[in-house]
């Protein structure tokens, strides 16, 4: 590959290049984490569809629709904010981050579900990496909604490029964590 | 005007992708083969997954990145594919 193709290839990449460092860097992770979990599974295949039947696929299943709506108001934020629509852009932002906020309340009403029937991470393996997984996204949720609410706030183009593709790859992890651990039985 | 169309279009497909992964589980809880509709699952997320990257994170504009996280997107799926049907060989 000659040098000047190398060039082409960077500036086709949209926004910065960090962000997609960090974008690759954090798919892995999470992506690691799967399948070790799948991996895991083929020891104990009916344990692991009984821990599964444990969980609420309803409430999952909502978030799924909640962070992709959000990820869409947070695109929208960008496009309107390129538009020289400040105040419509800073509104779909906050709108993306109190989305945000509604994932990570049903989270907590998930994981108190599970708490009040005495499930920990060391009832089974499965519960371990459910709550590895499922917290560590959440973690990022927590980081996503902070990072919506400052590029709000600081609204130049670029911060909000880059806030909106952090909030995409939270987006991203979770259409892939979602079905592995909630419906794969 | 805001060229929001392909957003938008990708909002519905997204949301009916969705829609449809619930419809395939609640299928699966009621008998049907789960190789089979575990397969249509990880498909579905796939879609979702090559939709994101391409609509919401903008490699529409990027081809030969779109290409490459695409594959690797695919294989990673066939990956998790593979250990899940694993036990049911």
């Amino acid at each position: 590959m000659t040098e000047q193709t190398s060039q082409n290839l960077l500036e086709e990449l949209p926004g910065d290049l960090m962000m997609w460092v960090l974008i690759i860097s954090e798919l892995l992770i999470f992506g690691a984490g799967l399948v070790v979990f799948l991996s895991l599974r083929i020891s104990d295949p009916a344990g692991f569809a009984e821990a599964q039947s444990q969980l609420h696929r309803t409430g999952a299943a909502l978030n799924t629709i909640i962070l992709i709506t959000s990820g869409y108001l947070a695109a929208i934020g960008l496009r309107l904010n390129l538009a020289a629509q400040r105040g419509a852009a800073r509104l779909a932002l906050i709108a993306a981050a109190a989305l945000g906020v509604v994932f990570l309340i049903i989270k907590l009403a998930e994981y108190a579900d599970k708490a009040a029937q005495g499930i920990t991470y060391d009832t089974h393996p499965f519960f371990m990496f459910y709550y590895l997984l499922t917290g560590f996204h959440a973690a990022h949720v927590i980081a996503g909604v902070l990072v919506l609410l400052l590029v709000a706030w600081r609204d130049t183009p670029e911060n909000i490029e880059m806030g909106a593709a952090f909030w995409h790859m939270v987006d991203l992890v979770w259409v892939l964590l979602f079905p592995v651990i909630y419906l794969l039985a | 005007m805001i060229k929001s169309d392909a957003l938008t279009r990708a909002w519905v497909v997204l949301i009916a992708l969705s829609g449809l992964s619930a419809v395939v589980s609640t299928m699966m809880d009621r008998g049907f083969d789960t190789r089979i509709m575990g397969s249509v699952v990880l498909a579905l997320a796939l879609m979702k997954a090559r939709i994101i990257l391409s609509r919401y994170l903008g490699l529409a504009d990027a081809p030969s990145w779109r290409r490459g996280f695409n594959l690797t997107l695919t294989l990673f799926c066939l990956l998790l594919l593979g250990l899940y049907l694993f036990p049911q060989l």
